[in-house]
């Protein structure tokens, strides 16, 4: 009886042993490195989602009112053309402003920053951008007051904002006016015409995560700018403009990717200072 | 030292033919060409000469991290677990090749708050929705009649059709919409004006399953072969 019990105690300590050897062996390489949330000095959340929407907003309004006004609305009347089907291969033109917005929308995807962009309205060239439900709902507030809505998709978990899309040019009413498939051709300026809508999965951010944010905005502007300019050396029946650091109202010119930037931070970079160096 | 008592002399030749077997398979399973053994079904069209790596990349860590990773997690020790062999696969790996700029419907597009009713029916945020893998075939929605999930209130000015967008989307004609226009927008293709001109449902169906293209070989854009997508990051 003793024997027995001897050789279960033997071997319950082999099979103690063997287990133990294995959560060494197991434990000994470390587990898969874990993305942490533990903040480092200098990582701690100072903005609010909100804040950072707002900014990264007006620069899009800035961009925008830029590109339509300087380049569509002066490059028109230099004879360059813009379409929406600025892509095919037989259209030799460049993005109208909500396509350029869609551009950039796109290469902000294509990064890692998780910011999502979109354009819509309630009378939308392509009725597939027509807003709805809460969409809609707070698109009728910001046309009344023109001020920023903001709130939480639940089923997405996307805090969500909207900001109001001005006829801020000429170009914008004329275009939306004349179109073959307008829902609406009484536009004028100072319209509300739609809406960006905005979203980003956390309620507040670091500074260096406001920044990565702005920063892959203006890489979108980069891209779609560049996308532009790749479209114009395959024309081969339009005239080019001349690409350098003039701009369509001194003859048939495009600025670099670089002069287009420069004067976008030049036009918002105050407002968006003032915002990133407030006390916080 | 390597005497065998004969009481336990079946043990030990059932143990080495076990672990001679299991050695065999592991070979056999990790071998190049025994892919098609491995894989849960024959690849999609135009898959079919990619590697497996392409989308299934190993996970972060090797076989014991990732055990004691999700071990620990199934203790609650911590907040993540981890892949377990390989990433899971996103649609992302099917955009490092087949994204492009001029996609008439991006899954990016569907994120909207506006489209979560949609998407509830078809969830065009991904990919696999209606290109799911290892089908051996090139669209694997069962259905064709998808456009009716946002394009219900569209309006064609100066219709250029015999039977009109109104009418059809009138009667629920949702079929034929693919019979002109392909989702993605990816073929340069005349659009005929007449419905009987258009593209049989029956060739649509076919070419789903991996048949001949009826929109014309005239693609405004190719996915990557497996060597270029290798340069697409090399090159980042």
């Amino acid at each position: 009886m003793k024997a027995e019990t001897t050789i279960l105690e033997k071997r319950l300590g082999l099979y103690i042993l063997a287990l133990m050897a294995s959560l060494v062996i197991l434990n000994s390489c470390g587990g898969v490195p874990e993305k942490t949330t533990t903040v480092s000095n200098g990582e701690e959340n100072v903005f609010s989602v909100e804040e950072v929407l707002e900014m990264v907003a007006k620069e899009n309004d800035i961009t925008r009112t830029l590109y339509t006004k300087a380049i569509v609305g002066q490059g028109k009347k230099q004879g360059m053309k813009f379409d929406e089907d600025w892509r095919k291969d037989e259209v030799e033109a460049g993005p109208l402003p909500a396509l350029f917005l869609r551009g950039v929308a796109t290469s902000i995807r294509k990064g890692p920053v998780p910011l999502g962009l979109y354009l819509g309205s309630d009378f939308p060239i392509n009725n597939a951008n027509k807003f709805e439900g809460k969409q809609a709902e707070l698109f009728e507030q910001i046309k009344i007051d023109q001020k920023p809505q903001f709130f939480y998709e639940e089923e997405q978990k996307l805090h969500t904002a909207m900001f109001a899309d001005m006829a801020s040019a000429k170009a914008c009413v004329t275009c939306h006016n004349d179109h073959k498939q307008t829902a609406k051709s009484d536009w004028k300026l100072g319209d509300v015409m739609g809406a960006t809508t905005w979203q980003y999965p956390k309620d507040s951010l670091s500074y260096k995560a406001t920044v990565d944010v702005l920063n892959a905005y203006a890489k979108g502007t980069v891209d779609i700018y560049v996308a532009y300019l790749d479209e114009i050396s395959k024309f081969k029946e339009s005239e080019k403009p001349m690409i350098g650091d003039k701009w369509p109202v001194e003859g048939n010119y495009l600025p670099t990717p670089e002069v287009f930037l420069d004067s976008v931070r030049k036009l918002s970079s105050y407002s968006t200072m003032k915002t990133l160096v407030a006390s916080k | 030292m390597f005497k065998i008592s004969p009481l336990r002399k079946r043990q030990v030749i059932g143990g080495g033919i076990g672990l001679l077997i299991g050695v065999l398979i592991f070979v056999f399973l990790t071998l190049d060409a025994s892919k098609d053994y491995v894989s849960i079904g024959p690849m999609n069209s135009g898959h079919e000469e990619i590697s497996c790596v392409t989308c299934h990349a190993d996970a972060e860590g090797n076989l014991s991290q990732q055990i004691q990773s999700n071990l620990s997690y199934m203790v609650g020790a911590r907040a993540h677990s981890a892949d377990f062999g390989t990433k899971d696969v996103t649609s992302n790996n099917c955009l490092e090749c087949h994204d492009r700029p001029n996609d008439r419907h991006p899954t990016y597009s569907f994120s909207e708050p506006r489209f979560k009713d949609a998407i509830k029916n078809i969830d065009a945020t991904s990919c696999i929705t209606c290109h799911s893998e290892h089908h051996g075939a090139r669209v694997t929605i069962s259905k064709v009649n998808y456009c009716y999930n946002c394009h219900q209130d569209l309006e064609v000015e100066e219709d250029p059709l015999d039977i009109s967008h109104k009418q059809l989307i009138a009667s629920e004609e949702w079929d034929t919409c693919i019979q002109c226009h392909d989702f993605h927008g990816n073929h340069t293709y005349e659009v005929p004006h007449k419905l009987k001109d258009t593209i049989p449902l029956k060739t649509i169906k076919d070419y789903f399953k991996g048949g001949a293209d009826p929109f014309g070989s005239n693609k405004k854009y190719y996915g990557l072969s497996e060597p270029e997508w290798v340069k697409s990051l090399l090159n980042k």
